[in-house]
């Protein structure tokens, strides 16, 4: 006769461990990783196979910072589950966290092996490889995105930034453009932009582009890249102004500490101030509204 | 002036993108290009329609549905306002869930009072699930006090009506319900069904009409119809009926039955045997057994045993 423990263990309960992955779920939820670990524990001891439940486990050992611990969950799942997608998408988040970019791009080639069609695994190795400083590798995998779904705005920009990287800048242009036509709020195709223009110092587009992107979301860098614009169009108050505030969100820039310094230096010679015109610096010939424009002549002496 | 379109302000000249910052409060200085952008942002941010986010009320009402009563109680009562009777009425189905019937009475008469008549409907229900059938049906009076004739409120009406053994007064809201509603045929059945459950198959056979010919949905009420001409003497009519229905159902074993017991009245107890064997093989009722050990001939007396003759004993 078996004891009653062995019994459980035996002959686990179908509603015993539906009710610990649920409670676990909802801890993971409310944020309770060691409820939802205890729980997981007990689905665990249920049915030591269960791919969901490692997954998950890997999911919270994650959020709760023990990274090998939660590599190792992930590995387990894929254990029970060789072909389980979230499986792979997991262990390589696992090993990215760990700075394992190699083995990362691996999980995502063996995921892609059995499931050829999965955007997130094509996006996530472009990225990866991206890191690794493989560029045309990285286009590759946008590519293959973009193969699948044309209109998927990250991939534009993606594919852009790892053009730039090669210094194919016409193309990289234009995959901001596009990435801009589909997702006019893409704020990562914004500050590729802003990048772009300022390494042809066509500072007048940089800072239209850094206010437009800034609008959506803060960054130390696009301040310090817009800081940067404006030291180019002279505006010494104003590039002032963006590597303070680059430096109140991110004390330790040293670059903008530098420039914050050349910037109170030129502000002793010229400081330029635009007014209403946000496209200060991009004058055109012929323009209705830069014909109508009242500090056109600062304005193309600053304009390449 | 209204937001253009997007399709307007690509192709509008330099004056009238002017114009239309103006109308829109936006700055019209700088270059066209950085103008026509701006004005586009604020078009695209106008017309944009807001995503779609579950609110509390949608939220608990989806709990009560998937099995969450006291969560979904604990959100409708957060979104409890002074001006609105829907979270009462959604925290009463909640407490209907989790059981609290008499908590739930008292959710729809709030909502009542603030306007939602409907809500008197749900209160019925709630107080019909907990056997207060004499509020219920007050509640459904309340609410046809209004509206006369609605078909839900007659129907609940007569259940609860029904279910507190007040057969015959059912059967007339029943009937009342069909004369409102002749566009629903089966109510002067369930009305003539109701009578025939109250012991009144003259009233009944009101109720139904004249015979129809069965099909499917109200073979039910013909069926009925012929047991109560048969209750009433009217044998032949009830035979007619019952073979009407057999013809649109040959499986309705409650027909064979009722159209065996009314050839048995005709006396034609082999026709009724044959139909009672027919239903008893598609359905194993007692009432079609019984009725079949008395149609079915009785068995010859077995010969009595003879006694055995006293053996002689042979002789020595």
């Amino acid at each position: 006769m078996l004891a009653p423990d062995a019994t459980e263990r035996f002959l686990p309960s179908v509603d015993r461990l539906e009710s610990a992955m649920h409670a676990a779920r909802r801890a993971f939820e409310r944020g309770d990783t060691d409820g939802a670990l205890g729980q997981l524990g007990v689905a665990l001891k249920l049915k030591p196979e269960y791919d969901a439940a490692w997954i998950l486990k890997g999911h919270v050992l994650q959020k709760a910072g023990d990274r090998e611990a939660a590599l190792d969950a992930f590995m387990q799942s894929l254990k029970c589950s060789g072909d389980s997608k979230e499986g792979w998408m997991g262990l390589a988040s696992a090993l990215h966290e760990l700075g394992r970019l190699k083995e990362e791009a691996e999980a995502y080639d063996r995921l892609l092996a059995f499931d050829p069609l999965s955007i997130e695994a094509w996006i996530d190795k472009g990225a990866v490889l991206h890191e690794l400083k493989d560029y045309s590798g990285a286009i590759r995998c946008y590519e293959e995105v973009l193969a699948l779904r044309p209109e998927h705005g990250a991939a534009w920009n993606n594919k852009g930034a790892a053009l730039l990287r090669l210094g194919q800048e016409a193309e990289a242009a234009g995959c901001f453009e596009e990435a801009l036509h589909l997702d006019p709020d893409c704020v990562d195709a914004m500050a590729n932009r802003v990048y772009l223009y300022e390494t042809k110092a066509y500072h007048g587009e940089a800072v239209l582009w850094a206010d437009r992107a800034l609008r959506i979301r803060e960054a130390p860098g696009l301040w310090y890249a817009k800081g940067l614009a404006h030291l180019g169009l002279l505006e010494s108050t104003l590039a002032m102004r963006s590597f303070e505030r680059a430096l109140a969100l991110d004390p330790t820039l040293k670059e903008a500490k530098a420039a914050l310094r050349r910037a109170t230096a030129l502000r002793r010679k010229s400081d330029f101030y635009r007014g209403a015109y946000e496209c200060f610096g991009t004058h055109l010939a012929g323009d209705p509204g830069c014909e109508e424009c009242e500090i056109r002549p600062r304005c193309r002496e600053v304009t390449p | 002036m209204s937001v253009p379109s997007a399709a307007e302000v690509e192709h509008a000249d330099w004056p009238t993108l002017q114009r239309m910052c103006e109308s829109l409060g936006l700055n019209p200085k700088g270059r066209s290009g950085v103008v026509r952008m701006r004005v586009l942002d604020h078009v695209r941010r106008r017309i944009r329609p807001e995503s779609w986010r579950a609110g509390r009320d949608h939220m608990a009402a989806l709990l009560t549905r998937l099995g969450y009563p006291n969560l979904s109680e604990d959100l409708w009562e957060s979104t409890i306002r002074l001006d609105a009777p829907a979270p009462w009425v959604g925290l009463g189905q909640a407490q209907v869930a989790g059981g609290f019937l008499s908590e739930a009475a008292k959710s729809f008469d709030r909502a009542a009072q603030m306007g939602d008549r409907s809500a008197l409907l749900h209160r019925a229900e709630a107080l019909g699930a907990g056997g207060d059938y004499d509020r219920a049906i007050a509640a459904c009076e309340s609410y046809l006090a209004d509206r006369p004739g609605n078909l839900r409120a007659l129907g609940m009406k007569a259940d609860f009506l029904a279910r507190s053994g007040f057969k015959e007064e059912a059967a007339r809201v029943l009937l009342a319900a069909a004369d409102a509603h002749p566009e629903a045929p089966f109510l002067r059945s369930s009305a003539g069904t109701s009578f025939l459950k109250a012991g009144r198959p003259e009233v009944a056979l009101e109720a139904f009409g004249l015979p129809k010919l069965a099909d499917a949905p109200e073979i039910e009420g013909a069926i009925n119809h012929g047991v109560a001409l048969l209750v009433l003497g009217r044998t032949r009519e009830a035979v007619d009926i019952f073979q009407k229905a057999i013809e649109a159902d040959p499986d309705r074993v409650e027909a064979l039955n009722n159209l065996a017991v009314a050839q048995l009245q005709l006396g034609q107890p082999e026709l009724a045997a044959a139909n009672l064997a027919r239903a008893a093989k598609g359905v194993d009722s007692a009432r079609i057994r019984l009725n079949l050990a008395k149609v079915a001939p009785n068995p010859a007396p077995r010969p009595r045993a003879k006694k055995p003759a006293a053996r002689k004993k042979p002789k020595p």
